[in-house]
């Protein structure tokens, strides 16, 4: 794909438009009643403000990828264990709770006498069939992929907001009062929702993130102006219920293709970001040649469907420990763009000896926000526990990689 | 190509088998079907997690429980009552 900004929004928009993100916005949208817009487009102007300073010192000869600027930062051993940590357990846990969100909706919606474990399974093994194709045509499913799911909210978020089923006053209403959910909410919105925004090519953040903020705008509208915000809030599913409330069954069909779309989106978009992740290693010496030769493209898609198909198998999906640690799995991506974001504006300050204040500002909102995400947690325990092993597995693996590359640079 | 597409044969089969559980006595969709508002019967929701999230309908009359303390609730019923599971 030739197109810079197809490619910023094949990956953009991969996570952006899957059923996690899609329950974030319902229960904030809930939680928050209208502020939600508004903080949407706060999240927008965070994560490109913070793109942009990630992406002046990505621009240098010197640091031609994070996993080089974390590596000149922070050194060889403890960027690899971020980069692992941050992107592969993320793969195979939001996999897994995805392909059977699929299952479920393509059983409730499209067939009902199809098993939705068969189908989230059908799915996987297809979504791994898809990662041995050409990079190329990948790029081209997955545009194809964000196209329908974007699409999809975009029409039932037009249709609702032009026929909406309560006066504009009440759409509008102040929540009384903001709880500690509201508050959850507006954090998860704030951190969750951008936060793989972050793929592609940065250089066409800004307009990933306009199309975001025009597809998801209406979508808030229409469902504040046709559900009530307790039953948004309350739901694991708000999605669906507003679709059916904006255009009855039609609504449901749309919604269900969205979820599915969306989900391809995510499974690919993750699978490409985790191959750029190994490429990057092995350029920067960090992992010997053949994982960016043919273990990325051959082996790593096996090694992932069957990490997820056995977390299927086993239960996983199932048990509420998978939110906990798809919960932890986010917090670990959000820490490494952290370790990022703080390393690029280091290194402008090193540069440039004098810098503008400002650009702490995202590094710092972000970190904070990481950290009230972690300790307001119920979970918080159990969540800090499932960081520090996903990180000392990921060391683990960083430090084995390293070694065999220095075995084999030996050899030769 | 062969070999991909042949462990991922095995891979689904292996996936999809654990549906087909074996000791446990079901109840088909029509036999279930008939004994919907009966006293005699009570249905139990017992899925959690994804399974239970992820889905928009529920069985009428349904009351949900927890799979993993059927110890504490089985005790509320009485023996001859019948109890429909279902988990997925």
């Amino acid at each position: 794909m030739k197109s810079p900004i197809l490619l910023s929004l094949a990956l953009g928009c991969g996570w952006l438009f899957s059923p996690e993100v899609l329950v974030i916005i319902g229960n904030s949208a809930g939680n928050l009643g209208w502020l939600a817009i508004p903080l949407l487009a706060l999240t927008a102007l965070l994560f490109s403000f913070n793109s942009n300073t990630i992406n002046r010192v990505l621009q240098s000869d010197a640091h031609n990828s994070e996993i080089s600027l974390l590596k000149k930062s922070i050194g060889k051993i403890p960027a690899g264990t971020l980069s692992i940590a941050s992107c592969f357990p993320l793969l195979i846990l939001a996999a897994t709770a995805l392909l059977v969100t699929s299952g479920y909706t393509f059983n409730e919606v499209f067939l009902y006498w199809f098993p939705n474990f068969g189908f989230a399974f059908l799915l996987l093994g297809l979504l791994t069939l898809l990662q041995f194709l050409p990079v190329e045509q990948i790029y081209r499913v997955q545009l194809l992929f964000v196209a329908l799911a974007g699409f999809g909210i975009f029409v039932l978020g037009v249709y609702g907001t032009l026929t909406p089923a309560k006066p504009l006053a009440t759409i509008f209403q102040t929540p009384a009062e903001l709880s500690a959910g509201s508050l959850s909410s507006a954090l998860l919105l704030l951190l969750f929702a951008g936060s793989n925004l972050f793929q592609g090519n940065r250089n066409h953040f800004s307009k990933v993130a306009l199309l975001a903020l025009l597809v998801f705008l209406p979508w808030i509208f229409a469902s504040l102006a046709h559900v009530n915000p307790e039953r948004l809030a309350s739901s694991t599913i708000p999605f669906m219920t507003a679709s059916r409330k904006i255009m009855g069954e039609t609504g449901r069909q749309i919604m269900g293709t969205v979820v599915i779309m969306g989900s391809c989106a995510a499974f690919t978009g993750l699978s490409l970001l985790c191959r750029q992740k190994l490429s990057e290693l092995s350029q920067e010496k960090m992992a010997p040649l053949f994982v960016e030769k043919g273990g990325q493209r051959w082996v790593f898609p096996l090694l992932i469907a069957l990490s997820v198909g056995a977390c299927m198998a086993t239960g996983l999906a199932g048990d509420e420990l998978l939110e906990t640690l798809l919960r932890s799995a986010l917090l670990l991506w959000l820490l490494y763009y952290c370790f990022v974001s703080f390393a690029a504006v280091f290194v402008i300050k090193k540069e440039q000896q004098t810098m503008a204040g400002t650009l702490y500002i995202a590094p710092v909102l972000l970190s904070a926000g990481l950290a009230a995400i972690l300790f307001s947690s119920p979970h918080s325990v159990e969540m800090l526990q499932y960081v520090f092993a996903l990180l000392i597995a990921g060391s683990c693996f960083a430090a084995l990689l390293v070694f065999i590359q220095s075995q084999n640079k030996e050899q030769t | 190509m062969k070999r991909i597409l042949l462990l991922l044969s095995i891979f689904f089969f292996v996936g999809t088998s654990q549906l087909i559980a074996a000791d446990v006595p079901t109840m088909s969709k029509d036999e279930l079907k008939s004994h919907l508002g009966s006293d005699k019967v009570a249905i139990l929701d017992v899925r959690s997690g994804r399974d239970w999230s992820s889905s928009e309908f529920m069985i009428k009359g349904a009351i949900r429980a927890a799979g993993s303390d059927i110890a504490t609730w089985s005790k509320d019923y009485p023996k001859d009552k019948t109890l429909v599971l279902y988990c997925a």
